[in-house]
C-alpha cells in the first residue's frame, strides 16, 4: 500500500489562469518537503486542490492509499490530512484552547443527537481532548496563553495557534501555508521544532514558504513549482543555485 | 382574569419562538425568517391529529413538533447544500407556498381557518393550568438550547460562524451542523405550534404570515441575539406593546399598520442605535462555569 500523500494528473484552471497543470507530487511519510516558486505558481492552489476547498477539473489524490478524490473538506481531514492557513483563519471568538479543542480528531459536541444521548461519552472525550490540546499548548510555549482570546494573542503566537490546532486531528499528512511569514524569534524556532518532531513521527509535511532561509534549515528536499507544474525537485541548495529556477522566481 | 391568562400564554409561547429562532439565527447564523412556518405546521398538524385522526392530544402536539422538524430538514438540506443564503429564500417560498396551501386545501379549513380544535384542558378547568405548562415548556425551551450552546456543540457553532472555511478543514461538519440546528429550532416552533392550537382552538393561516416574521425578527434584534435573556425579553415586552397599543382606543383600521410600523421602527432603531440589543452577548465564547474550572484545573 503507498503511504503518504499520492498527487497525480492533478489539473485546474480558472478561466484562462492554469494553477494546476497535470501537478504530480509525491509527499512520503517522516519528510519534510519545502515548496518553493514565485508568486501565482499554484502552491496555495495546489493546498486547496488537495484539501478539497477548490474542485480539480481532474487528477487523482490519496492519502496512505485512500482515495481523497470526490471526498469533503472535512471528511478528508477526518483520514488525517491537516492544514494551515496564510491568514490564519482562526476563530476570534474563540480563546486559544477552544481554538484547539474545534480541531480534535474525533468531536462528538458536534452532533446534536449525540450531545442529548451521551452525555458521559462526550465529557470523557473532551476531557481526553482538552489533555492533548494542553499538550500541545505547553510543546510550543502556549501554555500561558491558552485561556486567552486567541484575538488578543501577539500575532507570532496566533502563527503558532495556527500550526498547533492542525495538529489536533493527528495528521497523517500536514500542509504549512506559509508558516513564517511575519515571524521571528522565539516562534521561529518553535515551528522549526515542532515540523522536526512530527516528521520524526512519520508525518508527511509540505511547507509552502517565501523565506528561503526557513527551506533550507527545514526540508528534506526541495519542489519548485511554476505555472502549476513541478518543475524541478532535490535538495534546496540545488534548487536555490540553479540558474534557470532564480529567474523564474524573480521573473526576470 | 382571562385575558392575562391569554396574555401569559401567549408570552409563555413567544419566549418560545424567540428564542428557538435566537438558536437558528443567532448562535447557528443561520439566515431565515421563515420561523412562522413551522409554528403554523406544528400547530395544523397537531390539531388535524388530534381533530381528524382522533390522537390523544399530548401525542399529537408531540407529533406536531416533530413534523416541523422534518420539514424544515427538507427546507435546509437542498439549500444550505447550495449556500446558506439560500436558505433565506427557500424558507421565505416555503412560507408563502405552505400559508397559500393551507388557504386552498379544504381539511385545512382553509383561508376561513381550522375551528373546533380539541382543547387540552377539560372544560372548566382552571386556567392557569395551561399557563404553567406553557411556561414551563418556555424554561425548559431557554435551559435545553443554553445548555448546548455552552457546551461543545456552541463551542462548535461559534468556529463555525467565524470561519466555516477553517471549521471543515478541521474535519467538522458544518453541513450537518446547520441542518441540525435548523431542524431543533424549527421543532420547538412546532412545539409552541401544538401548544397555542390545543388552547385557543382556532387557526388561521394569516396569523403565520410575513408580519410575524417580522415580529419574531424584533423580538431577537432588539432583546440580543445570541444572548439567553434577550429574546425573552424582547418577547415579553413586544407581546405586551401591542396588548398597550390596544387600549388607546384607536380605530381597528390603524391598530394592524400601527403594530407594523412599530415592529419595522424597532428595529431600524435598534440595529443602527444599539445593533447588539437590549441584553448584549460578550463576542467571546464562554463555556459552562464547570467546563472552564474544570481546564484550569488540568
Amino acid at each position: 500500500m503507498p503511504a503518504g500523500l499520492e498527487v497525480r494528473g492533478l489539473c485546474k484552471r480558472f478561466g484562462g489562469i492554469v494553477v494546476a497543470d497535470a501537478m504530480e507530487l509525491d509527499l512520503a511519510p517522516g519528510r519534510i518537503v519545502g515548496l518553493i516558486g514565485p508568486n501565482g505558481a499554484g502552491k496555495t492552489s495546489f493546498f486547496n486542490l488537495v484539501t478539497g476547498v477548490v474542485r480539480p477539473d481532474g487528477g487523482r489524490v490519496s492519502l496512505d492509499g485512500r482515495a481523497l478524490t470526490g471526498l469533503h473538506i472535512h471528511q478528508r481531514a477526518r483520514l488525517g490530512l491537516s492544514r494551515t492557513w496564510q491568514n490564519l483563519r482562526l476563530f476570534p471568538s474563540l480563546s486559544v484552547l477552544d481554538n484547539l479543542l474545534i480541531g480534535a480528531r474525533v468531536y462528538p459536541g458536534e452532533s446534536l443527537p449525540a450531545l442529548i444521548a451521551g452525555p458521559g461519552r462526550l465529557r470523557r472525550a473532551e476531557a481526553a481532548d482538552r489533555t492533548q490540546a494542553l499538550d500541545i499548548l505547553e510543546r510550543m510555549g502556549l501554555a500561558g496563553v491558552a485561556h486567552t482570546d486567541v484575538a488578543s494573542v501577539p500575532f507570532g503566537q496566533q502563527k503558532l495557534v495556527g500550526v498547533a490546532r492542525a495538529l489536533m486531528n493527528e495528521p497523517r499528512c500536514l500542509l504549512l501555508d506559509e508558516p513564517m511569514a511575519g515571524v521571528e524569534g522565539h516562534a521561529y524556532e518553535a515551528i522549526q521544532d515542532v515540523v522536526r518532531r512530527l516528521a520524526a513521527r512519520g508525518i508527511a509535511v509540505c511547507v509552502v514558504e517565501h523565506n528561503v532561509a526557513f527551506i533550507r534549515d527545514l526540508c528534506d528536499e526541495g519542489v519548485f513549482m511554476f505555472a502549476g507544474k513541478v518543475l524541478a525537485r532535490g535538495s534546496v541548495e540545488d534548487l536555490i543555485a540553479d540558474p534557470r529556477l532564480t529567474e523564474l522566481y524573480f521573473g526576470t | 382574569m382571562e385575558y392575562l391568562y391569554t396574555l401569559a400564554i401567549l408570552m409563555a409561547l413567544y419566549v418560545i419562538l424567540a428564542a428557538s429562532f435566537n438558536f437558528v439565527i443567532g448562535y447557528g447564523g443561520l439566515i431565515s425568517i421563515a420561523h412562522p412556518v413551522f409554528y403554523a405546521i406544528g400547530a395544523y398538524a397537531s390539531a388535524l391529529l388530534a381533530r381528524d385522526a382522533g390522537w390523544p392530544i399530548p401525542l399529537a402536539i408531540v407529533a406536531g413538533a416533530l413534523v416541523a422538524l422534518l420539514a424544515s430538514i427538507l427546507v435546509a438540506v437542498p439549500s444550505v447544500r447550495i449556500s446558506g443564503d439560500y436558505l433565506l429564500i427557500a424558507s421565505i417560498g416555503f412560507q408563502l407556498g405552505v400559508l397559500e396551501a393551507i388557504k386552498n386545501i379544504g381539511w385545512t379549513g382553509g383561508a376561513g381557518g381550522l375551528t373546533n380544535i380539541p382543547a387540552l384542558l377539560a372544560p372548566g378547568s382552571n386556567h392557569a393550568i395551561y399557563v404553567a405548562l406553557t411556561i414551563a415548556v418556555a424554561i425548559a425551551t431557554v435551559v435545553l438550547l443554553r445548555w448546548i450552546s455552552r457546551g461543545p456543540y456552541g463551542r462548535a457553532m461559534s468556529a463555525m460562524r467565524d470561519d466555516e472555511l477553517a471549521f471543515a478543514a478541521l474535519g467538522r461538519n458544518a453541513l450537518a451542523m446547520k441542518v441540525a440546528i435548523f431542524a431543533l429550532g424549527s421543532g420547538l416552533a412546532g412545539l409552541a405550534g401544538g401548544l397555542y392550537a390545543h388552547y385557543f382552538r382556532f387557526l388561521a393561516p394569516g396569523q403565520f404570515d410575513i408580519l410575524q416574521s417580522a415580529a419574531l425578527l424584533t423580538m431577537v434584534v432588539v432583546g440580543g441575539l445570541r444572548s439567553t435573556w434577550g429574546p425573552i425579553l424582547g418577547a415579553i415586552v413586544l407581546e405586551a406593546l401591542p396588548q398597550a397599543i390596544t387600549f388607546l382606543d384607536l380605530p381597528p383600521s390603524l391598530l394592524g399598520p400601527l403594530q407594523g410600523i412599530l415592529f419595522t421602527g424597532l428595529v431600524l432603531i435598534f440595529m443602527f442605535a444599539r445593533p447588539q440589543g437590549l441584553i448584549p452577548a460578550g463576542d467571546i465564547w464562554r463555556g459552562r462555569k464547570a467546563m472552564a474550572t474544570d481546564a484550569r484545573r488540568a
